[in-house]
């Protein structure tokens, strides 16, 4: 019953299915559905939970709980076509989540900047170019101000949305953004 | 305008009047309605610029983090696999209508799902979707309707596709099962672009 082989013929055919069926599929119970929506937005979903973590360690713990979740409760999922945004939302809350826990435990000022994790081969494939600068740039942000970029400009989330995922009030989400933008555009300067 | 926000009115870059945040909901807005303070004013047209230039590369840089997630580890989605295994969706049990009434046998909904997705990687051109076992299954003999949502390959004729599809469920389900199938409702709902096919794609079903 259990299919776990993606060199698996028929796992071709699912290949070229919406991801509205692969959702009903899934909804349905078919594990090999989920297996092409993970083939399909696992690496997108890991960039995304990469960038709000900033490690690799911690996006992949976070995109595997995201996977699960979303197994269990794809069904509440209305539309089948908003999957790959659904995801997204789950990978984000995840790692807020995260990275809230981490808070709780150690500093809570803002302003204290983390040394991000250089761990992953993501960040090396981007050296010397305008994204390069800009990765290196948003890995120097204080976490707080990164997450609400990312969040805003990658996640395409409202100023209230963020304000909610963070657990901050919409003014202390928009002094973060303005600070993160202000830094942003100071150090991109060199890149026109 | 929400630029009484005093942390931002300090980040006013370079001689522009206007703060980060500002020029931000400006740019949010399309520039509309038009401020002349900001569209006559060289220094907040530059910082404009760059938040405009900022922004735009975001999408490439989550683009090329992707990139740069070459593969998933297979060991990695296997850990997945497996712990959705445990949350299997197997749904109702279906009896055999059988004479030794000391054993029961039985089918699981999930499994007759299986089998009906089974006969639609079968069928060229129909890739099963949502599917619902409309009635009473766990009485024997008790009919059921089922409820079948399907994707067609982009070009196949549909009728001709759906009836193919009709006779592999019949079939499928009368080798596997003891269900009284009073209707099968089969909504096309999707569109979907086929690759090539090899030789034998068209096997392997998800059931056994």
């Amino acid at each position: 019953m259990v299919v776990t082989d993606p060199s698996r013929t028929s796992g071709r055919l699912l290949d070229q299915a919406t991801d509205r069926t692969l959702v009903e599929r899934c909804v349905d119970g078919d594990m090999r559905a989920f297996e092409v929506i993970i083939t399909r937005y696992g690496r997108m979903m890991k960039a995304y939970a990469v960038r709000l973590t900033r490690s690799s360690a911690d996006g992949d713990d976070v995109v595997q709980e995201a996977l699960i979740s979303a197994w269990k409760r794809i069904d509440t999922l209305e539309d089948g076509a908003m999957v790959k945004s659904w995801l997204m939302r789950i990978v984000s809350r995840r790692a807020i989540d995260l990275m809230r826990q981490r808070k709780d435990t150690e500093s809570t000022d803002d302003a204290i900047i983390e040394a991000p994790e250089q761990d992953g081969p993501e960040r090396k494939a981007e050296a010397s170019s305008q994204l390069g600068a800009l990765s290196e740039a948003l890995d120097r942000l204080p976490a707080g101000q990164q997450q609400a970029w990312v969040l805003r400009e990658i996640g395409g989330y409202s100023y209230e949305e963020i304000a909610e995922q963070l657990g901050q009030s919409v003014a202390s989400v928009r002094g973060s953004l303005a600070r993160a933008r202000a830094t942003l555009v100071r150090e991109m300067e060199g890149w026109r | 305008m929400n630029d009484d926000d005093r942390s931002s009115e300090q980040l006013a870059a370079g001689g522009c009047a206007h703060g980060i945040d500002a020029l931000s909901d400006y740019l949010d807005r399309d520039m509309l309605p038009a401020d002349p303070t900001i569209d006559e004013s060289p220094e907040c047209q530059r910082v404009l610029r760059s938040l405009r230039r900022v922004r735009a590369l975001a999408t490439p840089l989550i683009e090329a983090d992707e990139a740069a997630v070459t593969t998933l580890d297979q060991g990695w989605i296997r850990g997945i696999m497996e712990n959705i295994e445990r949350e299997a969706k197997a749904g109702r049990d279906i009896p055999f209508a059988m004479a030794d009434e000391a054993a029961t046998l039985v089918i699981t909904e999930g499994t007759v799902r299986g089998l009906i997705r089974g006969a639609g990687d079968r069928t060229p051109g129909i890739l099963v979707g949502r599917c619902i076992l409309d009635g009473d299954v766990s009485v024997v003999g008790e009919p059921v309707t089922l409820h079948v949502r399907v994707s067609i390959g982009w070009g196949r004729p549909v009728t001709e596709a759906i009836a193919q599809f009709r006779d592999e469920v019949a079939t499928g389900l009368r080798q596997h099962t003891d269900l009284v199938i009073a209707a099968l409702d089969i909504i096309v709902d999707d569109l979907h672009f086929e690759v090539a096919e090899t030789e034998g794609s068209r096997e392997a079903s998800d059931h056994e």
